[in-house]
């Protein structure tokens, strides 16, 4: 009996120290290697008032302020909320190097609030899992702005939160128009409840993304019958359906719209059917974690010798290796600039290099890491403005952000918190990694 | 939505169905002949059926397939193609077979005299066990399963010269298989000692020990008879849809849990048939109403069996022994 009670008695002291172990070193620090090119060339929103000098021993310091950051990148996550966090890490140690920012007449360091949004065991994404962040962040009271989410239905789940308590957060990839867009949600007031704007992004919608994607395919590549499929998430329903709207509007076909539940392995039956209506291409809409590889793999024995093409949920290595030689020749959009084309780019793209060469990625940037760069700097830019510790005052000043310069381009916010930044890149897979091919600004409508 | 009867669609998605059902009946076996012995449904089995089709990966790397890049994972000689995947398949088998033996070892038979809930958690348990090891083995991602061979699509023309109905080599490949090992299993159980063993272990337990039958090496080898066809399923399905994923077992171990109750929990021909008929209701469901529907009408037919024939399609009605 002493035994096995000594036992149970180690065995629970070994799991709650292996608990408390694994819960620290979550959050990023700032002991990132700094980068060592010279801080962006941006110019921050009107009205940069005098408080902002670099501290050289003349202000106290007031110790650290919080930017929180929640994206994934636990379980299949890696690849989208990697490289992200490091756009951010790299803007905020740009900032510190710089003097960090001064608040009150004190000089703050800029310090990293990270949590991951796959919870602990899970494999992607989890709105509840975003939820409880959102509490952590509201709860300490050093945040004083938000990067994040990555994806638009963990949005939803942080947005009455975020906004309840006052905290501003700009995303770098959420699309979906649902989350800012009062044509697109009778109840909206529902992720605002306190009436204000505390949600902004740094990426057009899918409204923009969707549209794109069809006249792309029907002017540039000539389909004129689609076949639709949606992985009946809020962002993968949400850009095919608005995929197949434009479509119609064009004149184009669309022989079908089904939706596909997370989970489902054997597309056979679905290609089958699918393939009887004789497509000239076939949209997904849907993140390429659920299951968009299989479907892929499956076209081709169904008699399917058409292109896939998508949303930015499939733009990643996670779709080509999956899919393999089937994948090739596919398109995809990304809601963002290619940052490498635009000259005020250019210092970000060294800079990133330098700080983060021995990434899986090589220090290359990928497709939401500049937008994640540029929505810290509007944080920063915001926090200067404001000068005051306060996160009401620096949710006004990211508000008013207006001809913001960074390394996607000119940001401005429109009264729904949406950027007027509306560009569009077009992707391919062309020897089995994803190409830019196109990009466009869309005009708003 | 406009409904035309389209016949050669419908044959298209029965053969769909049948190659489909064929893994499912695979796997249903598993759940069924455990049911069958100790009365407890093995939760972790589909995990076992995804763990197959992982170890099949390693079996095929070990014999020259080339895993990693997609345009050398095809092996050209017909021969060699049947050598591989044969010697495959049993590799897969035995690995799965053993890895049942140690989970119901491990997990099960100290709790044999246990109330019936203990073990059902055990198995709970054990199946985010396995879940875990093939996340950590492969990586959270899908993973690629290589094509193997150059699969021959048989088409067959139609009365309509424009159209074909296809049938994948893979499919005809899975549907023989199956029935091999299905047609060898009802051999084993009807003719065999072991067998008979088997069935009188299921019948009553206590009074197989008083006959002299070894009921801890039978309910072993029930195990790893399971759980081998879980692993011939699972590089079965591998190789048929070429990818494979660690969250995989959940939802075939779940659709081949309702075939098995569909077919009567504890009947091996039941769980055959319900395999079947679980795998066409899919792709019909797939064709005539849309894919987001097809979970719920797969679960409404498991109701609606349970509400008018609650021991299942072919199950018996035992008397309650009192």
């Amino acid at each position: 009996m002493n035994k096995s009670r000594l036992g149970v008695l180690c065995l629970s002291l070994g799991v709650s120290a292996s608990m408390l172990l694994s819960g620290c070193g979550t959050d990023t620090s700032t002991a990132t290697p700094a980068p060592t090119t010279a801080p962006p060339t941006n110019t921050p929103a009107t009205g940069v008032s005098a408080t902002s000098t670099t501290a050289s021993g003349g202000t106290t310091s007031g110790g650290t302020v919080k930017i929180a950051v929640d994206l994934p990148v636990g379980g299949a996550e890696g690849a989208n909320g990697i490289p992200t966090r490091q756009g951010v890490q790299l803007a905020i140690d740009q900032a510190n190097k710089a003097g960090g920012v001064t608040l009150d007449g004190k000089q703050y360091t800029i310090q990293m609030f990270f949590l991951d949004d796959v919870p602990p065991g899970g494999q992607g994404h989890d709105p509840a899992q975003g939820s409880k962040n959102a509490d952590s962040f509201t709860a300490d009271p050093d945040v004083m702005a938000m990067v994040g989410p990555f994806n638009s239905n963990v949005a939803r789940a942080m947005m009455p939160k975020l906004n309840t308590a006052g905290l501003a957060n700009i995303s770098p990839s959420n699309t979906a128009t649902d989350l800012t867009l009062p044509a697109f949600n009778p109840k909206l007031s529902d992720l605002r409840p306190t009436g204000k704007i505390t949600y902004f992004r740094v990426c057009t919608t899918d409204n923009i993304q969707g549209p794109v994607g069809a006249d792309y395919a029907f002017d540039k590549l000539g389909k004129k019958k689609a076949y639709i499929l949606d992985d009946t998430e809020v962002y993968g329903k949400g850009i095919a359906d608005e995929f197949e709207k434009e479509f119609k509007a064009k004149g184009g076909t669309v022989l079908g719209h089904d939706g596909v539940p997370k989970g489902t392995t054997d597309f056979s039956s679905i290609m089958s059917k699918i393939a009887a209506t004789s497509p000239d291409i076939l949209y997904y809409g849907g993140t390429q974690s659920n299951g968009i590889p299989l479907a892929r793999k499956a076209m081709k024995p169904a008699g399917l010798n058409i292109p896939l093409m998508g949303g930015d949920g499939i733009v990643e290595s996670g779709y080509t290796t999956a899919a393999g030689a089937d994948g090739e020749g596919d398109y995809g959009t990304v809601a963002a600039v290619n940052a490498n084309l635009l000259p005020d780019s250019k210092s970000f793209i060294d800079a990133y290099k330098a700080a983060y060469a021995s990434d899986q990625w090589q220090g290359v940037p990928q497709a939401y890491s500049a937008n994640a760069y540029d929505a810290t700097n509007i944080i920063i830019a915001a926090m200067k403005t404001a000068g005051k510790k306060d996160r009401a005052a620096i949710a006004a000043a990211i508000a008013a952000t207006k001809d913001f310069k960074g390394a996607i381009g000119t940001t401005s916010f429109d009264a729904n918190g949406d950027t007027t930044n509306r560009w569009i890149s077009i992707y391919q897979v062309k020897g089995g990694t994803w190409t830019y091919i196109d990009q466009q600004q869309f005009a708003a409508k | 939505m406009a409904f035309h009867f389209d016949l050669i669609l419908l044959l298209q998605q029965l053969i769909n169905g049948i190659s489909k059902g064929s893994v499912y009946a695979l796997i249903a076996l598993g759940y069924t002949m455990v049911y069958g012995i100790i009365e407890l449904i093995n939760f972790a089995h589909g995990d076992i059926f995804m763990l197959g089709s992982f170890t099949a990966i390693s079996a095929l790397e070990l014999f020259g397939v080339n895993t990693k890049a997609p345009a050398n994972e095809t092996l050209k000689d017909p021969v060699v193609v049947v050598a591989v995947l044969f010697l495959s398949l049993v590799i897969t088998m035995v690995a799965m077979g053993l890895l049942g033996v140690l989970v119901e070892r491990v997990a099960y038979r100290p709790l044999r005299n246990a109330p019936k809930l203990a073990p059902l958690i055990s198995a709970i348990g054990v199946s985010y066990i396995l879940q875990n090891a093939g996340e950590t083995w492969r990586g959270p991602s899908t993973v690629n399963f290589p094509a193997v061979f150059v699969e021959p699509l048989l088409q067959i023309p139609t009365l309509d010269p424009s159209r074909f109905l296809t049938i994948r080599s893979k499919s005809i490949l899975i549907l023989v298989v199956s029935l091999i090992l299905m047609a060898l299993l009802t051999q084993f159980v009807q003719r065999t000692k072991m067998g008979k063993a088997m069935r009188a272990t299921a019948l009553d337990r206590e009074t197989a020990t008083l006959m002299g039958i070894n009921v801890n090496m039978t309910i072993a080898l029930t195990f790893f008879i399971g759980a081998s066809l879980a692993g011939a399923g699972g590089l079965l399905y591998g190789m048929f849809i070429r990818g494979v994923q660690f969250q995989l077992g959940f939802q075939a171990g779940l659709r081949a849990f309702t075939a098995a109750v569909l077919g009567g929990i504890g009947n091996i021909p039941g769980a055959m048939l319900g395999g079947f008929l679980i795998g066409l209701v899919e792709a019909l469901s797939d064709n005539y109403l849309q894919s987001q529907w097809t979970q719920a009408v797969v679960f409404g037919v498991l109701i609606l069996i349970l509400v008018f024939r609650p021991s299942g399609l072919l199950g018996q009605r035992v008397a309650e022994k009192v």
